[in-house]
């Protein structure tokens, strides 16, 4: 009998378990919701005003008391440049921080960059377990707002933001402002960043040109043709077909940036699209100056029909969107075209000069449309943001540190990367790549000298005029690697070319496109994870050849039935 | 019929089972309130805006819901049978195997994957069939063109159904080998005598004799019948492959934990539950019927 009691005991579990293991994974994500912080709002709020009554408000002012900061933190999990001994968590930049501002920072966990990091915020969101401060997505941002978990900095900013930091905000006309501001209420601080984050070129090797006697192509004709020549004439010289033309995006990246995630999609396909006046992802002003989404028009099927026609060559990396890992193919030395913004020389360059230091990575705004002229898709001025929870003693804090960053930032040494530093979202003038790769220029052909650049919020460039010749070698106006050197000194390098290389291109006069809104509307909240399914779906499809090209058609018609139509109504309301 | 104090000792080795399942199953199923809420985690369930069944009609007003549905039961019953059947037939092959050093090794090394994590095994897999993988190169080989196997959408459902039972099919057999020990040996010979030879004595012995685990191990799958596996479907898959492999736990991680929508990707996870314990329950009452299978 007990025996048989046992058997039933057990059955019982394993049957429970089965039928309840389906709901877990979200209900175990949305528990823990009401922990209770009310109490500690309470005082935390008290003890903020206080302190803030006794203490001056000095942008750069040092606690009395050491304040803790728990936050949490992004990791890149290829990075090893961190000297032995120290950790994400204690490293030259957290004990600037402390030493400076007296503000122990420490990591309540931390994230692999990218989706891991992403998820990871959601997750705290959503179970209202919160780290005193956070870098986050607009759409987070949003919901968090939305779920009254921000504290308002909108006086702490006002009090405490160092003048520089100001005056970036200042110079995006307010964009960021607003992009951070709800109810009248500041609840965020905006990343400024560089518009060239944003701008896509086509990154060419060089060597591979002059080995086959080819020029840099200038139209989409003439980029296949050098396509199909990296692809079948062995530029590598290792005697196998195995070079690949194009290289193209990994398994979960964006074909092209949208207005989501308006910048930095390296290995993106966004300037073919773009050589066809075609900004799939982005919302565009029409003739009649109504708001249209990119990837329903018809130049945007043009693109994709030439993609299609450009993979079934085999011009484009076979394994688009199935690919591990996408920088595989350029620091392994296959792949020969690649598009990414202007800050390639921090990565993936660096990696492919060590495997093969002859790799000579050229950037330039190419390829034309049939008027011959580069079209880009901007990016928003500001993408990431500095949050602090509710409730937090010291929302001020976070301010401090990223004044002491915009301050400070070129005395670091950079052989750490700078993304170690706690809670660090860029920050600077929307032009300071072009601008500061123009200065290096002119500095180095002997016509403006250090002194002939003063504003200190172009922040890093006097450490940049002061160390570009350890990198730079004669001739100054030949930007080919051989006379580079790397070695020299590792961190300037990477600034410096992707400077010089990365950005001087961006001084010429370009199309720049703007997306008419980057945030997501009302009903975007519900209905934009499955029309990006569907577009994502048979975007892919039609350039892999799974789907006829008229597939497009019917995407159209279904992404206007299944919410598109509302929602275009609504970001035409928004823009009005 | 023993006595108590010998029993007891069992129940206590229950007791962690049944803590971890009150922590980790019954009490987060009171999240399910978020099915019928607009949840918003700053606010908590209780005081939540109620809005009743809207997640639901969303759900089911969506083109993907019967899609992900199909996708989902498609690969969890083929992986159900192939999980039933494989380890069965290899079972059967190594009891009928007399070299004992052979059958430990052999059963050792086929149980080995079922020890590593999907995201060890997929990064493995998409090296294995990429298109400069070691399938491939085969394939170029004796002639055959190269195929992008993850980027086709007909073969998707068939390359998870296959590693995931050449994964797990090494431990299931370990079950039925315990099953097949249990079989009294008298039985055999009784066999052998009145003439049966290998195959009608496997037959007539062996598969009687494992008939009730059969069953057993059937009617607990049946739980996981809307159970594709997440962890291998989403290390797996690409966009190119969403018609046929998008699964309902993949899609209630891209809605619920991306896109932040609590209330629809719970009203889908709740509508999961439901349809598995209904099938539980009707699994159950066939097994009582046609295997004599009981319980309660």
């Amino acid at each position: 009998m007990a025996k048989r009691f046992m058997l039933v005991s057990l059955v019982f579990i394993l049957l429970l378990s089965a039928c309840s293991g389906g709901g877990n994974n979200t209900e175990n994500a949305t528990r823990h919701t009401d922990n209770g912080n009310s109490s500690t709002n309470v005082s935390g709020e008290k003890e903020a005003t206080e302190d803030e009554s006794k203490e001056q408000a000095d942008p750069f002012g040092k606690y009395a008391e050491t304040i803790t900061l728990n936050y949490g933190k992004e990791v890149d999990p290829t990075d090893k440049s961190l000297p032995e001994g120290d950790t994400p968590e204690n490293n030259q930049y957290s004990r600037y921080i402390k030493e400076v501002l007296n503000i122990d920072t420490k990591v309540t966990w931390q994230a692999a960059s990218g989706t891991n990091y992403d998820q990871k915020v959601n997750l705290a969101i959503s179970s209202n377990d919160l780290p005193d401060a956070l870098i986050v997505k607009d759409s987070q941002l949003r919901a968090m707002v939305k779920a009254g978990q921000l504290a308002d900095l909108t006086e702490a900013f006002e009090k405490y933001a160092s003048p520089s930091v100001k005056k970036f905000m200042e110079k995006t006309n307010g964009v960021s402002q607003k992009s951070v501001t709800f109810d009248g209420k500041m609840y965020a601080i905006p990343s400024i960043q560089v518009q060239s984050d944003g701008v896509h070129q086509m990154w060419i090797r060089k060597d591979w040109l002059d080995k086959l006697g080819l020029e840099a192509p200038k139209t989409i004709e003439d980029l296949e043709k050098v396509a199909r020549a990296f692809v079948e004439q062995d530029p590598d010289d290792n005697g196998k077909d195995d070079t690949i033309g194009i290289a193209g995006q990994q398994n979960g990246g964006r074909l092209y940036a949208n207005f989501l995630e308006s910048t930095n999609n390296t290995y993106g396909l966004d300037p073919i699209f773009g050589a066809y006046q075609s900004y799939p992802g982005f919302w565009l002003k029409n003739e009649s100056g109504e708001a249209v989404y990119g990837s329903i028009l018809p130049e945007t099927k043009e693109a994709l029909a030439k993609l299609r026609d450009m993979y079934a060559n085999g011009l484009i990396d076979r394994e688009l969107g199935i690919r591990k890992s996408a920088s595989e193919t350029v620091t392994d030395g296959k792949a020969g075209i690649f598009f990414g913004p202007w800050w390639m020389g921090y990565g993936p360059l660096p990696d492919a000069i060590k495997n093969n230091p002859e790799a000579n990575w050229q950037a330039y705004l190419l390829p034309l449309d049939a008027d011959g002229e580069f079209n880009a898709h901007m990016g928003a001025p500001s993408t990431l943001f500095v949050v602090v929870r509710k409730g937090y003693e010291h929302p001020e804090a976070v301010i401090k540190m990223l004044n002491l960053l915009v301050r400070d930032e070129s005395t670091f040494d950079i052989s750490v990367p700078i993304g170690h530093y706690p809670l660090r979202v860029p920050m600077s003038y929307t032009d300071e790549s072009e601008y500061s790769a123009q200065a290096l220029r002119e500095v180095l052909a002997g016509t403006k000298t250090a002194a002939d650049f003063t504003d200190p919020g172009y922040k890093l460039l006097a450490a940049d005029i002061a160390n570009i010749k350890k990198v730079k070698k004669e001739p100054y106006d030949n930007l080919d690697i051989e006379y580079w050197d790397p070695k020299a000194d590792e961190g300037t390098w990477k600034r410096a070319y992707s400077l010089l290389v990365g950005s001087s291109s961006l001084t010429q006069d370009y199309n720049k496109i703007y997306s008419v809104l980057y945030s997501q509307t009302k009903t975007m909240e519900s209905r934009w994870t499955n029309l990006k399914k569907l577009e994502d779906e048979t975007f892919l499809k039609i350039i892999m050849g799974a789907a006829p090209i008229d597939d497009f058609d019917k995407f159209v018609e279904d992404w206007k039935r299944q919410g598109g139509d509302i929602i275009t109504k609504e970001v035409q309301e928004h823009v009005k | 019929m023993r006595n108590q104090s010998f029993t007891k000792h069992y129940y206590i080795m229950l007791l962690p089972g049944f803590i971890w399942l009150l922590l980790i199953s019954i009490i987060p199923m009171f999240g399910i309130v978020i099915a019928f809420q607009d949840f918003n985690p700053g606010k908590g369930f209780f005081q939540s805006e109620w809005v009743g069944l809207d997640n639901f009609e969303y759900m089911f007003a969506l083109n993907d819901t019967p899609v992900i549905f199909f996708n989902t039961v498609f690969i969890a019953v083929m992986k159900m049978i192939g999980n039933l059947i494989v380890p069965l037939i290899f079972a059967i092959m190594l009891n009928e195997l007399r070299m004992m050093i052979v059958k430990r090794w052999i059963q050792t090394i086929v149980y080995l994957p079922h020890f590593l994590s999907w995201v060890i095994l997929s990064g493995i897999l998409l090296d294995v069939f990429s298109y400069t993988g070691p399938i491939n190169t085969v394939m170029t080989f004796i002639g055959l063109d190269p195929i992008l196997f993850f980027a086709r959408a007909d073969l998707f459902p068939f390359i998870i159904v296959a590693s995931d039972v050449w994964k797990e099919f090494g431990f299931n057999t370990i079950i039925y080998l315990a099953a097949l020990t249990s079989i009294n040996p008298s039985l055999y010979e009784a066999a052998a005598i009145d003439g049966a030879a290998r195959l009608r004595r496997m037959w007539h012995v062996t598969l009687p004799g494992l008939r009730t685990t059969i069953v057993l191990l059937a009617v607990l799958s049946l739980g996981n019948v809307l159970n594709a596996g997440f962890d291998q479907i989403f290390n797996l898959y690409n966009p190119l492959v969403y018609s046929t492999g998008d699964i309902i736990d993949t899609w209630v991680y891209r809605e619920g934990l991306l896109n932040m929508q609590y209330g629809l990707a719970t009203a889908v996870g709740l509508l999961k539950s439901v349809v598995s314990f209904i099938l539980i329950i009707v699994s159950y009452q066939l097994a009582s019927r046609f295997a004599n299978y009981r319980i309660f």
